[in-house]
């Protein structure tokens, strides 16, 4: 593989964006923004082509997957929206909604094509498990603890949810039924009374025999100092098969997680102020293929057919910036470049 | 200075008074202890060290730039909504009183926590003392028997007597190191009392021969650090938190703040003027809703926890509870999600004596970047502190050596709004 080749310059939305997802087709590159909005762009011609936003949600928009002409998207105030997206047409209203989903912050989303459903998790502690037509609520799964990710198997016969305490559980579905749980506490520290870290992400590979762990080692609460880590597990044991850590604690936690179809993984990391990263790793081996050093990455997408990377990312000199203004006295909000690369 | 401790005690009609109705035994009398209660003024101090954020606590501002992802929600008090991170908060809100006008002068946290725990007095070339200190010399130690500034905190204790400034050593605060007390502080089992009291006895013969060529507040803070563990000795029983009321655990939480806002409730039940419980780990630079969605709830628990005990045990009137930091956090998130220090625009919460309650004082504009009414700094804050507690600023002052100095900034104000 030779090393990924920036776009172009990186689209600059006007605010931060949470996740980036390619759809289905590899043809529009869909954002979860802290503006409450998804924006969108048509990804097909020699420069990225803006699309209308779509429009709707309250808070930030968290996560969002997409579906065969649909598309998914989650907030922090707890709804689930469901979009159809048959073009790059104006979207006015959802194809179904559920504005209380979950009690507050939705933190991920799933969808399995073999469940036809779309899972979600939250804050409030349960994985919910929704009709991917009609948007009904088919299972809710009560993790008791602050969920953090959740990821459907290949398979669609069962669910992961990991949560702030470094503690992935798979759940059998339908039924709910705890199957069995991978455990990786490094990826949680009680630093003084905030309890930090957590399982930031999850990703089977795509045969679903391994399951892909990831967060970080924290040092410190406060700044949230702390080492990246995948931990992968054998799916079947619950035993471990490798890991990946960082090099130290100014990389930050993992912050995303893609597989790309020639069988290694790009993950994201949050980094230090100013800080962050694109990795690129081969399953099992401790030094990256490649890496990009990007301010404070918070999230990486692979388009179908492997040959685009999408990474969204912080402006320059975004930390520690809070009290500067404008020439202007503007205070404007900080942003997520979204940086493109191809991959041969 | 012309306010002393001693005029704050029991007039001499209240204690004559009360001991001429019962004999000598009035003095034990419950009216008698009754009217002593009622006449204690106190302080519960509690420190977020760091900087909580005011957008997910006090101010929040949702779906807006800089909001972040937290709802606002309705308090008891109509019309005032605060974070949904303060879910207790908001039922007790008709007893609390918030400032959002807050605009203070230091972003770093060494210089902010002196600026804002000295009340950032003009500069007269001396250390003015901690609001605790100050309000142990100016209040005083009341009837408890206790040291009037106790400061309850994670980690180490010990007599912390930098708090004092020109104030003096002696009204310095006495740590409790995780809520325990002193190390060493009971009398070894094989020393006899009559041993120990010997042992003391000497050690008075060295202070005072000791005192004769040199400044007398370091000597008398070392004498009043032993009187002090004297005292401590016969009440070691307040400090074992193993017999914390287990509901009350539950209830407050089982993390350092939550057992040391117990322990607050404790100790200004036995009649301690001032308690300071301070929390460190509040500088959520990076990860910060996270960290909010984690802290604030541990905030936010205990302290209307103490709010409603101290209302239901009618200590309210006399306790004057404040919640605070050296700053709040930006608006503008930063690319680690964080948010940074941000004195320009913040919040305090208040409580009880001297507070009205339910009552919002003070703006910020729509984004929650500035201060969109009169601003408020920590001086303004002081003045009103004061005022709570039947301190007037404008008539009381401190004397140091034949220097006279204001307690609270003189060209600020009170923030009317608050006070009864």
């Amino acid at each position: 593989m030779a090393p990924p080749k920036e776009i172009g310059k990186p689209i600059v939305p006007p605010c931060q964006v949470l996740r980036v997802r390619f759809s289905p087709d590899g043809n529009t590159l869909a954002a979860a923004c802290t503006d409450g909005t998804v924006k969108r762009w048509d990804v097909t011609g020699k420069e990225p082509r803006e699309l209308p936003a779509i429009e709707g949600h309250n808070g930030w928009v968290t996560d969002l997957v997409f579906a065969p002409v649909q598309l998914f998207t989650i907030d922090s105030w707890g709804s689930l929206k469901a979009w159809l997206l048959s073009d790059g047409s104006t979207v006015v209203k959802p194809r179904w909604a559920v504005e209380s989903a979950h009690d507050g912050w939705i933190r991920a989303i799933s969808y399995s094509p073999r469940a036809t459903a779309v899972a979600t998790c939250g804050k409030d502690g349960f994985v919910r498990i929704w009709g991917r037509l009609r948007g009904e609520k088919w299972e809710e799964i009560p993790v008791k603890s602050d969920v953090h990710s959740v990821c459907f198997a290949p398979d669609g016969g069962s669910v992961v949810a990991g949560d702030l305490f470094g503690i992935a559980r798979e759940y059998k579905y339908p039924g709910g039924k705890l199957l069995r749980t991978f455990e990786a506490k490094e990826l949680y520290k009680l630093d003084r009374i905030q309890d930090v870290g957590g399982v930031r992400c999850l990703l089977f590979d795509p045969e679903g025999k391994t399951l892909l762990v990831a967060g970080a080692v924290p040092s410190t609460g406060g700044f949230v100092q702390c080492t990246p880590l995948i931990v992968a597990f054998d799916r079947a044991s619950g035993k471990r098969l490798w890991q990946w850590k960082g090099a130290n604690d100014n990389e930050g936690y993992i912050t995303d997680l893609a597989w790309h179809p020639d069988g290694f993984v790009v993950a994201s990391a949050s980094g230090q102020p100013g800080q962050g990263k694109v990795f690129f790793l081969k399953p099992g081996e401790s030094a990256p293929l490649f890496t990009c050093p990007k301010p404070n990455v918070h999230s990486v997408a692979i388009s179908p057919d492997g040959k685009l990377l999408a990474a969204s990312l912080t402006n320059a000199n975004s930390s520690g910036n809070g009290r500067v203004k404008g020439a202007g006295g503007e205070y404007p909000a900080n942003t997520s470049p979204i940086q493109l690369w191809e991959m041969k | 200075m012309r306010c002393t401790p001693a005029e704050h005690h029991l007039s001499r009609r209240q204690w004559f008074g009360a001991a001429g109705a019962a004999g000598l035994a009035g003095l034990a009398t419950p009216a008698f202890a009754e009217q002593l209660k009622k006449d204690r003024r106190q302080v519960l101090f509690v420190w977020l060290d760091g900087g909580m954020s005011q957008l997910e606590s006090w101010d929040p501002k949702p779906n807006t730039p800089f909001g972040g992802p937290f709802r606002s929600i309705q308090t008891a008090v109509p019309g005032v909504r605060i974070s949904e991170l303060m879910a207790n908060s908001a039922k007790i809100m008709n007893r609390l009183a918030i400032v959002r006008s807050v605009c203070t002068q230091d972003d770093s946290h060494s210089a902010g926590v002196d600026r804002i725990q000295r009340g950032d007095p003009k500069n007269r070339g001396v250390v003015y003392p901690f609001f605790g200190s100050a309000v142990a010399k100016l209040v005083g130690a009341g009837d408890s028997g206790l040291p009037p500034y106790i400061w309850v905190k994670p980690m180490n204790g010990g007599f912390i007597f930098k708090d004092a400034g020109f104030l003096g050593p002696r009204y310095g605060a006495l740590a409790l190191g995780d809520g325990k007390p002193p190390e060493n502080l009971l009398r070894p089992k094989s020393l006899t009392l009559e041993e120990d009291e010997e042992r003391n006895e000497l050690r008075k013969l060295a202070d005072s021969r000791y005192m004769t060529n040199r400044r007398k507040e370091f000597t008398e803070a070392n004498s009043y650090a032993f009187e002090m563990a004297a005292q401590l000795q016969k009440r070691v029983e307040l400090f074992d938190t193993s017999k914390l009321p287990a509901k009350d655990l539950e209830r407050y939480g089982t993390h350092d703040l939550g057992r040391h806002l117990l322990l607050a409730r404790r100790l200004l039940e036995e009649g301690v003027t001032f308690v300071k419980v301070t929390s460190y780990g509040w500088d959520t630079h990076g990860d910060h809703f996270n960290g909010a969605n984690n802290l604030h709830p541990k905030f936010d628990r205990p302290f209307a926890a103490i709010v409603e005990d101290l209302h239901e045990r009618g200590m309210l009137d006399n306790a004057l509870v404040i919640a605070c930091a050296e700053f709040g956090r930006t608006p503008r998130i930063n690319g680690h999600l964080g948010r940074d220090h941000w004195p320009q625009a913040w919040s305090v919460c208040m409580a009880g004596r001297g507070i009205k309650p339910g009552v919002v004082a003070g703006k910020t504009n729509d984004k929650g970047t500035e201060v969109a009414s009169d601003p408020v700094d920590i001086g303004g804050l002081f003045h009103t502190w004061w005022r709570a507690l039947g301190v007037d600023p404008e008539k009381v002052h401190y004397k140091n050596a034949s220097q006279p100095l204001p307690i609270a900034h003189e060209d600020m104000k009170p923030v009317k709004e608050v006070l009864l």
